[in-house]
């Protein structure tokens, strides 16, 4: 079973949203629901001022804080290693959202219900990525098998010693960034 | 796509009471519900077809559930945006569902009042009265403005039926300079870029990943990643400074001075590429001699970028030359925006020269082209050709000699019709009250047409003042005509097609006009249908309509290969003296030329305004959209960038109001304060100030640089340089 | 992007969680530690709880969503005992008939209510326990969020506990001016344990407040709202000297005033403290800052 994950290099993000919008039509979303972020940071002064664009999305934790304060069991991890939501289950209590570090999560007000990227498990069960690695116009991301090595994001990862966003935070992520 | 609340009171009641235990039972047996419920219920389909987005004409793959459009996915075989679709290309599919849509033919029966009428009478009301405007003040009198689409031929047709010169572009207010700079010099106007072998790339006052072009991203991406260098000169850190490796901040309007400057070093170090020079260019000892006296420290004065900046620039390019290469530009800088544009543009061309870099791996090269067919004149016999100039003075050797026919003024419309030289005009596809000048003014002219007649698929600012508004199908509902842009490094020829059916009582173009032109009596001349058109053009492709409608696009190979550098000049060399410039007695060599405007370095309240595109956002156009505007709103994206020692000399903080001024208008916004952006100026996104109020999610948000800029015309070209833009701001 | 999700509904769920708990402990206290001139408090204090607790309860499940449309999902909510709503359920499910049987008992109420007098410490014992965990636990379930880390400190519990404790007794203290306006006179009896509990509130406040300051920027961010950004009004005046310093210094008047405070004074007080426990939760949930995870 490959356990799936992402390398995003900041580095080439351009902050076009066209991530965001692939997805909330792959997702069939409502125009203000998402399940990605483009957050911009500045730094430092001029001339040696510089921004940063930088994708956030679900990171799939491996020791996922919104799935050990679900009350109802509804949050689980596939064996693909992908955190994913029981729609029935779901109360819509909100407890997760309050969990979630990233603050990634989004509540469905049609179905009552808290979503978040589900890194397209149903078009990756098919053999293709995610809405999100494909349109992006500068191949910020990189979809792939972690435990595999020779994979391009293992390699990436490695080359770059990419780094989970606050890993400090102690849960684990599968998103992996490159920010210089 | 509105899904139904989850479930109803009287459910919820009769549901707890009795289904309750069976429901549960039911969701603990599907524990993967999400992951494994199939997505969609209805039968999925998938139409290659074209986006209508932008300029791009991008190819996608639109995938319907049962009779609605769901998604998009990029062509990976299209030349210009291989696989890849922007945010607008996602969200507006969204827009065949926009309620603003216009549903019938309108005929306008007062301020913002509108009635319903028939195709039949709507052409015959149109026709009549476009034959008594003609008969009375001559054909002259007519005009049709576009943003050319694929089917730019079909209206030129129509006009030249009509016995009119006057087919206008939105040029004038978008690329004009940047064409006819490469023309004058190269022969061409439109080389491209081969920045995927590329070793250094330099941008220019052009921003690919905002004004976007999505090959050219994924390129610059693909050389980034092999490790070429990329540099960005803009006032304001844009998105390609946010890829790029260094930033430099330039003074606006003064791109010239730099390119001088660097032309300067490159050859009094000697480092440009000689060979090249040798064979392929013409005028160099001339223009050598005209650029000592620009030196880098000339230029720090004119751009305020260190000297040392530039000398190192001119030096990190000439060593990685021939694989060095200046972006062509477009909108920005180089186009239709300072009085020296024209100027910068021939400079920037020259630079690509000294650089050696034309036809060569990593430098610029001509895209393969391919040749359509045309109608069997027998058959289908064409209109007798129209000459002399535009009535704005387009290729009138006394007045716009270089702006060519087809393209024109858009913004001397106006002005003209003031004058009361045009009389009936057809806007397809475009949008002048908006994007054009001074919109007072824009607005005060549109209204003196006797005949306006606007081809939208909503009521946009110019279709609210027109007399006739004949509603295009979307994008997504209609089949056009076959178009060969696509080609970048291969020749490729693709289609756009219906996804949907119409969802109301609207027609393509090509539909339009060959049932209104035999009201026009002009009939004889539209007899064809659209397939035989297509097939006409197709015809010495070798390939047939029905595979390119299955297929979407096509590629035809012929990839383009580096090689013996070829110009098609006067003297069929790169020209740093320009042959036909000299002999219109108009400057045939780069010089220094200052802008129009400089704000009051004195005045703290003085600010040159510049503007940009945003990746989300098309022209003023696309914040209707409510995916699109709610980007911008989440992220804020609709402030003004300004400099926070300037910010802070108003008392203005970082999302507080600012009040904008200038000599035609006024307007608001709130501030972003930020390190990246030059003190002299601020900067407004370009995609706001939807002032229709038939465009009920984008009306009222923001402002437009339009709102600011006089109508000017631009000596050579007649441009609108719409940099030349010089506010007032103030604290609300 | 949401900041926080939660609103006025979970407010007032963690109010009156913890003011029904408290008012628990009050009467309990009373019934055992002075049995005969605080029975009218006692009294109030053990008809209030339940009810309090279920009000808030049920404001906690019209803030679901698809739990509330489709009410039998909420069988789900004990699935998961790593989860604080999980333990919150159970807690309140256990708690409230308690709280019910046990107001039943003191006041005698119909044949179950005389039935159960007879285990009346019995219910005292378990029903303080499950009080004092209920009252613990509405500031356990936002300490353990780590999504939230102004919230996300072992002093949460203790504020909201103290906080319980003392908006209680003033339920109780108005539950039985109610009761029997009379009883007011006895009331500054009590007013020593507002000035014990708002003392305890008013000291861990300022520990959690001050310690917020340097725990972490975006703890710090929060607390920075509360004592000089958008919330601070809200703070100053309504939590702290609404909420705290009003009633602490009437209290003190009231105490050494044996019974001449005049009433609307008295209930004056303990609706302050009421508003001020109220807005305390408000602001702690309004404050929410997510970590910067960029
Ligand atoms: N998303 C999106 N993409 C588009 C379009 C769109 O509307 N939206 N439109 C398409 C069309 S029609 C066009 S013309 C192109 C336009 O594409 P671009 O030519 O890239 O257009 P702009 O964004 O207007 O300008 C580019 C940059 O020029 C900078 N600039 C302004 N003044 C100066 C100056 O004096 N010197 C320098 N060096 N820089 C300056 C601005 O800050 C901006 O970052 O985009 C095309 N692609
Ligand atoms: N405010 C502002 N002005 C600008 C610019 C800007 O960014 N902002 N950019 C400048 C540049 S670079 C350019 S190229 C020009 C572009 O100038 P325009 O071409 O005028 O710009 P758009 O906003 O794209 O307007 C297109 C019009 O076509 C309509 N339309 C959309 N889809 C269809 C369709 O399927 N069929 C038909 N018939 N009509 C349709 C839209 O409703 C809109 O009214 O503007 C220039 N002026
Ligand atoms: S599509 Fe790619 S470049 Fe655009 S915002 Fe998303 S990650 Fe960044
Ligand atoms: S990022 Fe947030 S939503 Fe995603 S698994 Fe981690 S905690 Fe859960
Ligand atoms: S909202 Fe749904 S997924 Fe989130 S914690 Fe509550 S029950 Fe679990
Ligand atoms: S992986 Fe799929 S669900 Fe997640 S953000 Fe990307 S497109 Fe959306
Ligand atoms: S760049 Fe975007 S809007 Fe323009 S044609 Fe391509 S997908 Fe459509
Ligand atoms: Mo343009």
């Amino acid at each position: 079973m490959p356990r799936y994950g992402i390398a995003i290099d900041t580095t080439k993000c351009i902050g076009c949203h066209s991530c965001r919008v692939a997805c909330q039509n792959q997702q069939g979303l409502e125009y203000n629901q998402s399940f990605n972020w483009i957050k911009e940071k500045e730094r430092g002064k001029f001339p040696s001022f510089a921004k940063e664009f930088v994708p956030l999305q679900c990171n799939q934790c491996e020791n996922a804080p919104c799935q050990r304060v679900c009350p109802t069991g509804a949050i689980y991890t596939s064996p693909e290693g992908v955190v994913l939501v029981h729609k029935e289950r779901c109360v819509g209590c909100k407890y997760c959202i309050e969990a979630c570090p990233y603050k990634v999560r989004t509540v469905d007000h049609h179905e009552g219900i808290v979503v978040k990227c589900w890194f397209c498990i149903d078009l990756v069960r098919a053999g293709g990525e995610p809405a999100c690695v494909t349109t992006c116009p500068t191949q910020v991301r990189i979809f792939g098998d972690l435990d595999d090595p020779g994979s391009r994001i293992s390699r990436f990862i490695a080359t770059h010693r990419a780094e989970p966003l606050r890993p400090d935070l102690g849960t684990r992520p599968r998103i992996f960034y490159k920010r210089s | 796509m509105k899904k139904k609340r989850g479930i109803s009171r009287r459910k919820f009641l009769i549901g707890s009471a009795a289904g309750g235990a069976t429901l549960l039972a039911g969701s603990y047996l599907r524990p993967n519900s999400w992951a494994a419920k199939p997505k969609a219920p209805e039968a999925v389909k998938l139409t290659p077809t074209l986006c209508d987005g932008c300029g791009n004409w991008c190819a996608i793959n639109v995938y319907t559930k049962g009779d609605r459009v769901w998604k998009a996915e990029g062509n990976l075989i299209a030349g210009n945006n291989v696989g890849r679709i922007c945010a607008k290309g996602h969200a507006l599919l969204h827009e065949a569902y926009n309620p603003d849509r216009i549903k019938s033919p309108l005929k306008r029966v007062g301020p913002n009042k509108f009635e319903p009428i028939s195709w039949e009478q709507a052409f015959k009301e149109i026709g009549e009265k476009t034959r008594q405007i003609s008969e009375k003040h001559g054909p002259e009198s007519l005009f049709w403005l576009h943003y050319p689409e694929g089917n730019a031929a079909l209206a030129q047709r129509f006009m030249t039926a009509l016995g009119s010169p006057n087919v206008f572009s939105h040029g004038s207010t978008c690329f004009l300079p940047r064409n006819i700079g490469w023309w004058l010099t190269t022969g061409s106007s439109k080389p491209e870029h081969d920045f995927e072998n590329t070793r250094f790339m330099l941008f220019i006052g052009r921003n690919p990943a905002a004004g976007l072009q999505l090959r050219q991203l994924k390129d610059m991406a693909a050389g980034r990643d092999r490790g070429a260098r990329m540099v960005v000169v803009d006032p304001r850190f844009s998105e390609a400074a946010s890829m790029g490796h260094q930033w430099i901040r330039i003074r606006p309007g003064t791109d010239l001075a730099l390119m001088l400057a660097i032309a300067h070093v490159m050859i009094k170090e000697g480092t440009y590429q000689k060979d090249f020079v040798e064979k392929y260019t013409q005028g160099f000892e001339e223009f050598a001699s005209q650029v000592e006296q620009y030196t880098p420290e000339w230029a720090e004065e004119k751009t305020s970028i260190p000297r040392d900046t530039i000398v190192n620039l001119a030096r990190e390019m000439a060593a990685a030359a021939p694989r060095a290469v200046i972006h062509r530009g477009y909108h920005g800088a180089m186009g239709t925006q300072y009085k020296n544009s024209l100027q910068l543009v021939r400079a920037v061309a020259c630079v690509n020269g000294l650089l050696g870099n034309f036809n060569q791996l990593g430098g610029l090269f001509e895209p393969p082209k391919v040749k359509l067919g045309s109608l069997d004149k027998e058959r289908f016999p064409a209109p007798p050709k129209v000459d002399g100039p535009m009535v704005d003075g387009s290729t009138d050797p006394e007045r716009y000699p270089l702006t060519p026919k087809g393209h024109g003024l858009t913004h001397a419309i106006p002005e003209l019709a003031i004058e009361g030289k045009l009389k009936a005009g057809f806007v397809y596809h475009n949008n002048p009250l908006r994007t054009n000048p001074n919109p007072a003014r824009v607005i005060e002219g549109y209204k003196k047409l006797e005949l306006l007649v606007s081809f939208d698929y909503v009521l946009s600012e110019t279709a609210s003042v027109a007399h006739y508004i004949l509603p295009e199908s979307y994008y997504l509902e209609r089949d056009d005509v076959v178009h060969s842009n696509h080609c970048y490094k291969s020749k490729q020829v693709a289609i756009r097609q219906a996804v949907i059916k119409p969802l109301y009582d609207t027609k393509p173009l090509f539909h339009i006009l060959r049932e209104m032109a035999p009201h026009l009596g002009i009939g004889k001349y539209f007899t064809c249908t659209l397939d035989e058109y297509n097939e006409a053009l197709l015809a010495p492709l070798g390939v047939t309509l029905e595979r390119l409608k299955k297929e979407g696009l096509i590629d035809l190979g012929g990839e383009w290969k580096p090689g013996e550098p070829k110009f098609s000049t006067p003297s069929e060399k790169l020209e740093f003296v320009s042959s036909t410039l000299r002999d219109l007695n108009l400057p045939a060599m780069p010089a220094w030329e200052e802008p129009l405007v400089v704000p009051n370095r004195t005045d703290p309240h003085s600010f040159r305004l510049i503007h940009g595109k945003q990746a989300h956002q098309t022209h003023a156009r696309t914040v209707n959209q409510s995916y699109l505007k709610e980007i911008t709103l989440v992220n804020d994206l609709g402030r003004v960038w300004i400099h926070p020692d300037r910010a802070k000399a108003l008392n203005v903080r970082d999302g507080d109001c600012m009040t904008i001024s200038s000599s035609v208008g006024k307007g608001r916004a709130r501030a972003r304060v930020t390190d990246g952006i030059h003190p002299e100026c601020v900067f407004l996104p370009s995609g706001y100030g939807v002032f229709s109020r038939n465009l009920k999610t984008g009306f009222g948000y923001g402002i437009s640089y339009n709102d600011f800029l006089p109508t000017y015309f631009e000596p050579v070209l007649g441009h609108t340089m719409s940099g030349e833009i010089i506010v007032r701001i103030e604290k609300t | 992007m949401p900041e926080s999700a939660w609103g006025w509904l979970i407010v007032a769920y963690l109010f009156l969680a913890g003011a029904g708990s408290g008012a628990f402990l009050a009467a309990v206290a009373c019934d055992l530690l002075a049995p005969d001139w605080s029975r009218t408090l006692a009294r109030a204090g053990s008809l209030a709880a339940g009810p309090l607790v279920t009000i808030g309860t049920v404001c906690l499940v019209l803030d679901l969503e698809a739990g509330l449309w489709q009410p039998w999902r909420q069988i789900y909510l004990v699935s998961n005992l790593s989860s604080m709503i999980t333990w919150g359920v159970i807690i309140l499910s256990a708690f409230i008939p308690v709280a019910f049987l046990y107001a039943a008992a003191l006041n005698e109420i119909t044949f179950v209510g005389r039935f159960a007098k007879k285990y009346l410490l019995h219910l005292e014992i378990v029903g303080s326990v499950l009080a004092a965990s209920t009252a613990a636990y509405t500031g356990v379930l936002i300490a353990v969020v780590n999504g939230v880390p102004f919230w996300n400190t072992p002093l949460m519990p203790v504020l909201f506990m103290a906080s319980a404790i003392s908006t209680g007794l003033a339920v109780a203290m108005i539950g039985a001016a109610i009761l029997d306006i009379n009883t007011i006179k006895t009331l500054s009896n009590f007013a020593l344990g507002h000035l014990i509990f708002l003392s305890v509130e008013a000291v861990v406040l300022m520990m959690f407040i001050f310690m917020s300051l340097t725990r972490s920027v975006e703890a710090a961010a929060s607390a920075d709202m509360l004592i000089s950004g958008v919330l601070s009004p809200y703070f100053w005046v309504i939590v702290v000297v609404l909420g705290i310093v009003l009633p602490f210094l009437l209290s003190i008047v009231e105490y050494y005033k044996y019974g001449e405070l005049h009433k609307y004074l008295v209930i004056g007080a303990d609706l302050c403290v009421l508003l001020g426990g109220m807005s305390l939760r408000a602001v702690i949930i309004f404050s929410a800052t997510p970590p910067q995870v960029i």
